[in-house]
C-alpha cells in the first residue's frame, strides 16, 4: 500500500481557497550566504600553536577502548599517571589559550577526545538521575512501625506507600520486612497474566529480556 | 642428557635440492646457508623424491616381529617417514629434535598401552608446562582479571578445542586405524565410531560437593576450573576416543618433548609463536549481571567518589530509535562510556565499560617468573603487581 497521495487528490487541492497575493519570501538560499554561515573557526586540535610539524590526533567519535584504563583506576606507582598529567597540563594550556569554537564544545563530535582526561575547567554534563545522599534518618521505632504496618495489612501498606510515608526507598522497606504470602499471590497473578499472552507479545517480552542480558555482556 | 645426532639421517635418500622456480639471471644468488627461523616460511629445501637406484638401500626396521603385530610403528621406522620430516620442518624445529620422539608424540595411549611407546607421560608434562606459561602470562599481564575470566581465557588458549584446532592447523592427519605398519607421521589412536558414546574415562567428574566456590575450583580442579578431570593415560588404554582427545594429547606431548630435548627457552619461544600469538578478545569474556551495583561497590572499596551517570549526548529522544551516550563519572573523572537506545541501557553499558576498564588494567612493564629460570634474568626481575581481588557484592 502506498502512502503517497494519488495525483487526483493533489490536483483537487491545488485550487486556492482564498485569494492571497504571491509574496516573494527569501530564505537563506544564496551560495554566498551559506558560505558565510559555514565559515567556522577550526577545531583547536587542527590549529597547532607552533609552525613545526606536529601530530594531529583527531579520532572519530566512537566508544572509548576498554583497554585504556582511566586515570582514576591506575595504581599510584604507574608511569602512565605522569603521562596523563603531562597531557592534561598541555591540553589545559592550549584550551585556555584558544577558545573552542561552537562546534568543538563538549558533547559535540569535535570535542577533546575521550582518551585524554577532561579539562578541569569544563563543566560536567548533567546527570541522568539526580544524585542523592543517603539520609540514614530512620530510628529503631520507625523500623518497628514499618514492620507492624506491613505485617498487619500488607494490601493497604504496600512498599510504595510505606516508602512515601517514611521517606525511604522501596528496597529498604523490603529489606526491613517481607510479606511472603502477598509476594506469592502477586507472583501467581503475574504468572496468570503471562499465560494469557499471545505468541507475539510473548516473543517480544522474551526478546526484551534477552536484549537486557546483553547489556552486561556489551554485545 | 645426550643429544642424538641424527641430523644427517636420510639425507642420502633425498635428491639434489632443486629450486622451485627457475632462477632469475639478474637476481643475486640465494643464500642457501641461512636456516629459516620463522615457522611460517614453509619453503622446501629438499625434494623428497627417492631416486630409483636407492630403492634397495632403504633402511628396514630390524625387528624380529613383522610390523603388523606391533600396536604402533617401530621407532626406527620414523627415520624413513617423509611426513615426520615435513612436520618437523613445518614447525621449524631444529634438526637435533629427534624424529623418533616426534613419532612417539603422535601415538595416543588408546593405540599403544605401553607407556614407553605412547605419549601419555610427555602429554602430562606438556599439559603442566602449557598451564604454567598461560597462567603466568595472564596473572602478570592482567593482575585484576576475575578468576572466572582467567579460567575462560585459559580454556580459549590451551583448552582441548584450541589444541585440537592448533594440531589441525599444523596439518596433522589421523590414521584410520593404529598399527605397526602405519606411517609414523600420522596421528595414531583408536577411533570412536560415529554415534558411539564416549568412554567412561573421559566422563570422569570430580566428586560433587555442595560448596563449589572459586577457591575450590582453583585448588581442586584443572587450570580451566572445569568439573571434569583429566583421565590418566592408563585409563584410556584400548579405549576408543574422539579425534579431539588424541589431537590435544599430541600437542601437549610435543611441548613436553620439546622441553626435554631443547630446553625451556626453546619451549617458551615455541609457545609464544604458536599459542600466545593467537588473538583473544578478553573484553568479550565478561558477563556482568548487575554492573551498576558492582561499580558502586568497587568505588566504595577503593575510596573513590560514588559513580554518577551523566548524559553526554543524545539524539532522537522522542523518535523510534533514540541514541543516548552516557558516561559514568566519579567526581570529575570519567570511568566509562556507553551508548544505548534507552537511558537505562546506556547507563548499564557505561557501568560495564567502567568495570572492564578496571579489570583489564595492564601494567607497563612485566617480568614473568619463568623469565628468571636458571638465573638467566634474575637481575632484571621486578615484582609484579598483585591485586586485592575482584568485586564481591
Amino acid at each position: 500500500m502506498s502512502t503517497c497521495k494519488t495525483l487526483a487528490r493533489i490536483c483537487s487541492k491545488t485550487s486556492r481557497p482564498y485569494p492571497l497575493p504571491l509574496i516573494q519570501c527569501r530564505h537563506e538560499s544564496s551560495t554566498r550566504r551559506h558560505k558565510k554561515l559555514l565559515h567556522l573557526p577550526e577545531a583547536p586540535s587542527y590549529t597547532p600553536d607552533s609552525s613545526a610539524p606536529t601530530l594531529v590526533f583527531n579520532p572519530p567519535s566512537s566508544a572509548p577502548n576498554v583497554y585504556h584504563t582511566p586515570l582514576k583506576f591506575l595504581p599510584q606507582n604507574d608511569r602512565r599517571r605522569q603521562l596523563y598529567s603531562d597531557a592534561l597540563t598541555v591540553s589545559t594550556h592550549s584550551a585556555l589559550r584558544k577558545k573552542a569554537s561552537s562546534v568543538a564544545q563538549p558533547g559535540t563530535p569535535l570535542a577533546t577526545s575521550s582518551l585524554l582526561p577532561p579539562i578541569p575547567s569544563v563543566s560536567l554534563p548533567s546527570p541522568v538521575r539526580q544524585p542523592y545522599n543517603k539520609k540514614y534518618h530512620l530510628t529503631e521505632e520507625d523500623i518497628e512501625e514499618i514492620r507492624k504496618l506491613r505485617t498487619k495489612n500488607p494490601n493497604t501498606w504496600t512498599r510504595v506507600k510505606l516508602a512515601e510515608k517514611f521517606g525511604c526507598s522501596q528496597f529498604f522497606v523490603s529489606m526491613v520486612v517481607k510479606a511472603p504470602e502477598k509476594a506469592e499471590r502477586v507472583s501467581a497473578e503475574h504468572q496468570q497474566a503471562r499465560e494469557r499472552w499471545g505468541p507475539r507479545r510473548r516473543m517480544a517480552r522474551e526478546d526484551r529480556a534477552r536484549r537486557k542480558e546483553m547489556w552486561g555482556r556489551d554485545e | 642428557m645426550k643429544r642424538i645426532r641424527i641430523s644427517r639421517c636420510g639425507t642420502q635418500l633425498l635428491a639434489q635440492p632443486s629450486s622451485r622456480r627457475p632462477p632469475c639471471p639478474c637476481a643475486p644468488p640465494l643464500q642457501r646457508h641461512i636456516t629459516p627461523h620463522n615457522y611460517r616460511i614453509q619453503s622446501r629445501w629438499q625434494s623428497t623424491a627417492v631416486l630409483a637406484d636407492d630403492a634397495e638401500n632403504t633402511v628396514q626396521p630390524k625387528t624380529k616381529y613383522p610390523p603388523e603385530v606391533l600396536p604402533s610403528p617401530h621407532p626406527s621406522a620414523s627415520r624413513d617417514s617423509a611426513k615426520l620430516s615435513a612436520l618437523r620442518s613445518r614447525l621449524s624445529l631444529p634438526p637435533r629434535f629427534p624424529l623418533e620422539t616426534l613419532a612417539r608424540t603422535l601415538v595416543h595411549p588408546s593405540a599403544d598401552p605401553n607407556s614407553a611407546f605412547n605419549n601419555g607421560s610427555l602429554s602430562i608434562l606438556g599439559s603442566n608446562l602449557l598451564g604454567y606459561y598461560t597462567t603466568e602470562y595472564f596473572l602478570c599481564n592482567y593482575p585484576r582479571l576475575p578468576m572466572s575470566v582467567v579460567f575462560a581465557a585459559q580454556y580459549a588458549y590451551i583448552g582441548p578445542k584450541a589444541l585440537a584446532t592448533i594440531a589441525c592447523e599444523w596439518g596433522i592427519e589421523a590414521a584410520a586405524e593404529p598399527g605397526g605398519e602405519v606411517d609414523p607421521g600420522l596421528l595414531q589412536f583408536r577411533r570412536l565410531r560415529s554415534g558411539d558414546d564416549i568412554p567412561d574415562a573421559l566422563k570422569l567428574k570430580i566428586p560433587k560437593k555442595w560448596n563449589i566456590t572459586t577457591t575450590h575450583k582453583i585448588l581442586t580442579s584443572d587450570e580451566f576450573g572445569s568439573a571434569s578431570r583429566q583421565p590418566a593415560p592408563e585409563e584410556l588404554a584400548r579405549q576408543p576416543v574422539p579425534l579431539e582427545e588424541a589431537a590435544q594429547s599430541f600437542v601437549r606431548a610435543l611441548i613436553g618433548s620439546l622441553h626435554l630435548h631443547l630446553g625451556p627457552p626453546a619451549v617458551k619461544r615455541f609457545y609464544r609463536d604458536h599459542f600466545l600469538s593467537r588473538h583473544l578478545d578478553l573484553d568479550k569474556l565478561f558477563d556482568f549481571r548487575t554492573p551498576t551495583r558492582d561499580l558502586s561497590r568497587l568505588c566504595a572499596r577503593e575510596g573513590f567518589e560514588a559513580p554518577v551517570a551523566r548524559l553526554i549526548s543524545e539524539t532522537g529522544r522522542l523518535s523510534r530509535h533514540p541514541v543516548f551516550v552516557v558516561g559514568v563519572y566519579s567526581g570529575k573523572d570519567k570511568l566509562g562510556e556507553g551508548a544505548g537506545s534507552s537511558l537505562d541501557e546506556a547507563r548499564v553499558r557505561a557501568a560495564a565499560a567502567a568495570l572492564k576498564g578496571w579489570y583489564l588494567y595492564r601494567p607497563v612493564e612485566v617480568t614473568v617468573p619463568s623469565s628468571t629460570e636458571g638465573g638467566m634474568g634474575a637481575d632484571k626481575w621486578r615484582p609484579n603487581m598483585v591485586d586485592c581481588g575482584e568485586v564481591i557484592v
